[in-house]
């Protein structure tokens, strides 16, 4: 099989296996979760593990498709704060990465350390959901670039454990480098037990957006 | 005033929160054989009254309004402390009326661990609004041997455990288990209490 089929295929896994950062980037203290991503500017990977209910560590792997290149870091994160209501539930996350940036284009600049610092912060009800997030990354001679994303969604119905929930979301995202640099992406998010999936389209960069949360 | 002292006792026997108080009440009122709709309340002094001649059964409650009564001239006996107590309107009747604690959810899971003998608690958790939170839960309690059968209501908003016949979960077990998942805790309730009882 071929580079070029390789990256299609890793692209293709990386659609179907997505999810949004917001997806509660901690879990529970012993858990595991798996997220992944994919949207206009990026396919990624993380996989972590909670130390406790608002520390995690993982690892993640980005391939970023306009640039390819690809990046590998060690991505801790922080449940800085936690708000519990009795219909509700908001959350300010930290989040930082450290490692490594491979120019995989035959532009061949090699690699160079990378680090990313981010924020996320939910609030959500039954029926509710407003978001936001913000990174920015560094990756030395390979380029530094900006994400800012925002969100809502409102559930039609409220499902009660071990059933399918379903949301209709809206997303603006903000990217510097890109040349459409403000973009809205509807979609939809389904929910059910440990996984959660997100399916939607980029309708002013016509790009899908995949994205897939499972806790372990 | 003839109503005030009526209205005052109607209320106070309707209000859930007091039902155990208010069933002695009553049965105090019945055993005395008053008819307390009869009364002249504008020269009442509780304190003074003849409860033998007394039933609470014949009384008028639908003219009665607590929150128009004018407490400062009634004399309830010498025991009486209207300091101690609130004194509902109408609405906060209504309000205090209709509030509930959700009882344990059952699932064939929990009946089967009651019928088993083990202890059912219900827990009030702040913070859940979607399945990764029972997950969370379901994955925390579920570990603890002492935890037979769980179930976290999204509708209720509350975590049903059943507690092994022998074996006992403290409140701060659960708090930390709970802290644990991710989530806090508003209230524990235990056994007749969390069968709705």
């Amino acid at each position: 099989m071929t580079l070029t089929a390789w990256r299609m295929w890793a692209g293709v896994l990386g659609i179907l296996l997505s999810a949004s950062a917001v997806a509660r980037p901690v879990s529970y203290t012993g858990g595991w979760t798996l997220i992944q991503t994919a949207n206009r500017a990026s396919t990624a990977g993380l996989l972590h593990y909670s130390l406790s209910h608002n520390v995690s560590v993982g690892v993640r792997h980005e391939w970023q498709r306009d640039d390819d290149v690809t990046l590998t870091v060690i991505q801790p994160t922080l449940l800085a704060k936690r708000w519990y209501g009795q219909n509700y539930q908001a959350n300010v996350y930290l989040t930082g990465g450290l490692g490594t940036a491979t120019d995989r284009s035959a532009a061949g600049l090699g690699s160079d350390t990378a680090s990313f610092v981010g924020v996320m912060t939910d609030w959500e009800t039954r029926t509710l959901f407003v978001s936001y997030e913000a990174r920015f990354l560094e990756q030395g001679k390979l380029g530094n670039h900006s994400m800012h994303a925002a969100r809502v969604g409102w559930a039609p119905y409220t499902g009660d454990t071990g059933e399918l929930h379903t949301w209709l979301m809206l997303e603006v995202d903000h990217r510097k480098h890109f040349d459409n640099k403000t973009t809205v992406t509807p979609l939809l998010r389904f929910f059910k037990g440990p996984a959660l999936f997100e399916a939607g389209y980029n309708v002013t960069d016509s790009a899908p957006m995949l994205n897939f949360t499972y806790r372990f | 005033m003839k109503n005030i002292l009526l209205t005052l006792t109607v209320i106070l026997a309707s209000l859930p929160v007091l039902a155990d108080d208010n069933q002695k009440i009553t049965d105090h009122h019945a055993q005395h054989e008053m008819n307390h709709g009869e009364m002249n309340h504008g020269e009442m002094n509780h304190g003074e009254m003849n409860h033998d001649e007394m039933n609470h059964d014949e009384m008028n409650h639908g003219e009665m309004n607590h929150g128009e009564m004018n407490h400062d001239e009634m004399n309830h006996g010498p025991e009486h402390n209207h300091g101690s107590h609130e004194h509902p309107t109408e609405n906060a009747k209504e309000d205090v009326m209709t509030m509930s604690v959700p009882a344990i959810t059952t699932t064939d899971d929990i009946s089967a661990a009651l019928a088993n003998g083990g202890a059912p608690v219900v827990v009030d958790v702040l913070g859940v609004v979607c399945d990764f939170c029972a997950v969370a839960m379901n994955k925390i309690f579920g570990k603890r041997e002492e935890v037979s059968a769980l179930y976290v209501d999204l509708d209720k908003k509350t975590l049903s455990l059943v507690v092994n016949k022998g074996a006992s979960l403290s409140d701060e077990d659960i708090e930390t288990l709970a802290k644990r998942a991710g989530y806090r805790i508003a209230a524990i309730r235990r056994n007749a209490e969390a069968l709705g009882g």
